[in-house]
């Protein structure tokens, strides 16, 4: 209790003044960590060690629409960086150059296959013009997709050194246009490819047997019998109709990447895409060998989409048997000679 | 040969109207992020802005 009254009278402007910068220091919250310790429940440094852990994040509260943008540590990006870096380019040069060798050494030790009887000068309509346009807007497409997106994996490696950075980046630029915007009629050709020749390529008993006979190209002279499309053929199209769906699904989340719901699921489809298309390219160097070098007379039909009849009867002989007990197909054609066992 | 150029004539012209398509649509950055309670205003000709 104060002694006298000018005490308390010295006393009570002291007194207001620690109430109120009280007051302030409990307002202020930056003043107030000053002065005051952080409790226990305000500590969570566990929580942060255990959220470096393979496969989480660290994460913010974001006050904007881009969800990704609240990801502040996210130790799984280096491992999708050491992937892209090193293991996706040994996939893709055992992928790519694997498959140059085994068709090169293909073609020196089997050789161009010919047609057995010769040919003989009549032909079958094998692909009209609408299924050759489809073809030829996929695989154009595809080509320059092919080439754009190799150049985004290995390009600064292999043809930065050759054209020097300036050219490198103008022709890049445009090859990265030119990749986003054909990948829309690649979708389109693909839709269309599935809707025409989905009912042939139906896999059947048939095929099992054209596969065990090694599909007549391993040695000369087998002609293992086959519809319109033969087992090949068939695995072909499945390729490039599920190949085809995965790399325009990944490709859309890469085109559109405000759409994957975090950083993790972007780098998952990354790695599809990259991935895919590794295997892709590969299956479609044999697709094209086989129906360009590969294969005397097998351009015709995507070429002017007719073939030759002695052509069709070695490698199609069934789907002949159809064509010309529906009139579509000539019943002439120089018999094929047998060979001599 | 016909079926051929045409084809790539075909695919050409998708891509380039796709392109354009896209282009009418797309909003820069500062104005995608920007919502009722989150102003992100014209940057100038800072690196997200326009030019």
């Amino acid at each position: 209790m104060p002694s006298s009254l000018s005490t308390l009278r010295a006393s009570i402007p002291r007194a207001l003044c620690a109430a109120m910068a009280l007051l302030l220091v409990l307002a202020h919250p930056a003043a107030a960590q000053l002065s005051f310790k952080p409790t226990a429940e305000s500590v969570h440094e566990d929580q942060l060690l255990n959220a470096l852990k393979e496969g989480d994040k660290i994460t913010g509260r974001i006050s904007i629409p881009d969800a990704m943008a609240a990801s502040l540590i996210q130790p799984a990006g280096r491992d999708w960086r050491d992937f892209h870096r090193s293991k996706l380019p040994i996939i893709g040069g055992i992928a790519i150059i694997g498959m140059l060798a085994v068709l090169a050494i293909f073609l020196m030790v089997r050789g161009r296959i010919r047609v057995h009887g010769g040919f003989s000068g009549a032909k079958i309509l094998r692909f009209a013009s609408f299924e050759r346009f489809t073809h030829w807007v996929t695989a154009s497409c595809f080509v320059v997709l092919a080439l754009s997106g190799l150049n985004i994996s290995f390009g600064r490696i292999l043809i930065l050194p050759l054209f020097g950075p300036e050219a490198f980046a103008t022709m890049s630029g445009y090859a990265k246009l030119a990749h986003d915007y054909l990948a829309f009629p690649f979708m389109l050709g693909l839709v269309i490819m599935f809707l025409i020749w989905i009912k042939d390529n139906i896999p059947g008993k048939l095929d099992l047997q054209w596969l065990k006979q090694g599909g007549g190209i391993l040695f000369k002279g087998q002609h293992p019998p086959a519809k319109r499309f033969n087992a090949g053929q068939k695995g072909i199209f499945w390729i490039v109709i599920i190949g085809g769906a995965l790399m325009s699904v990944s490709g859309w989340f890469l085109l559109f990447p405000y759409l994957p719901a975090n950083v993790t699921t972007l780098q998952f489809w990354t790695v599809i895409h990259a991935v895919i298309a590794m295997l892709f390219i590969a299956a479609m160097m044999a697709h094209i060998y086989i129906g360009s070098i590969g294969m005397e007379g097998a351009f015709d039909a995507m070429g002017t989409g007719e073939v030759d009849l002695n052509w069709a009867r070695e490698h199609h002989s069934l789907w002949v048997e159809e064509e010309q007990a529906k009139g579509h197909a000539p019943s002439g054609g120089i018999p094929r000679a047998m060979p001599a066992e | 040969m016909k079926v051929f150029l045409a084809a790539l004539l075909f695919a050409a012209i998708v891509a380039v109207g796709v392109s354009i398509l896209l282009n009418a649509i797309q909003q820069p950055s500062y104005v995608a992020f920007t919502t009722d309670g989150v102003r992100v205003g014209d940057p100038g000709h800072n690196l997200i802005g326009p030019g």
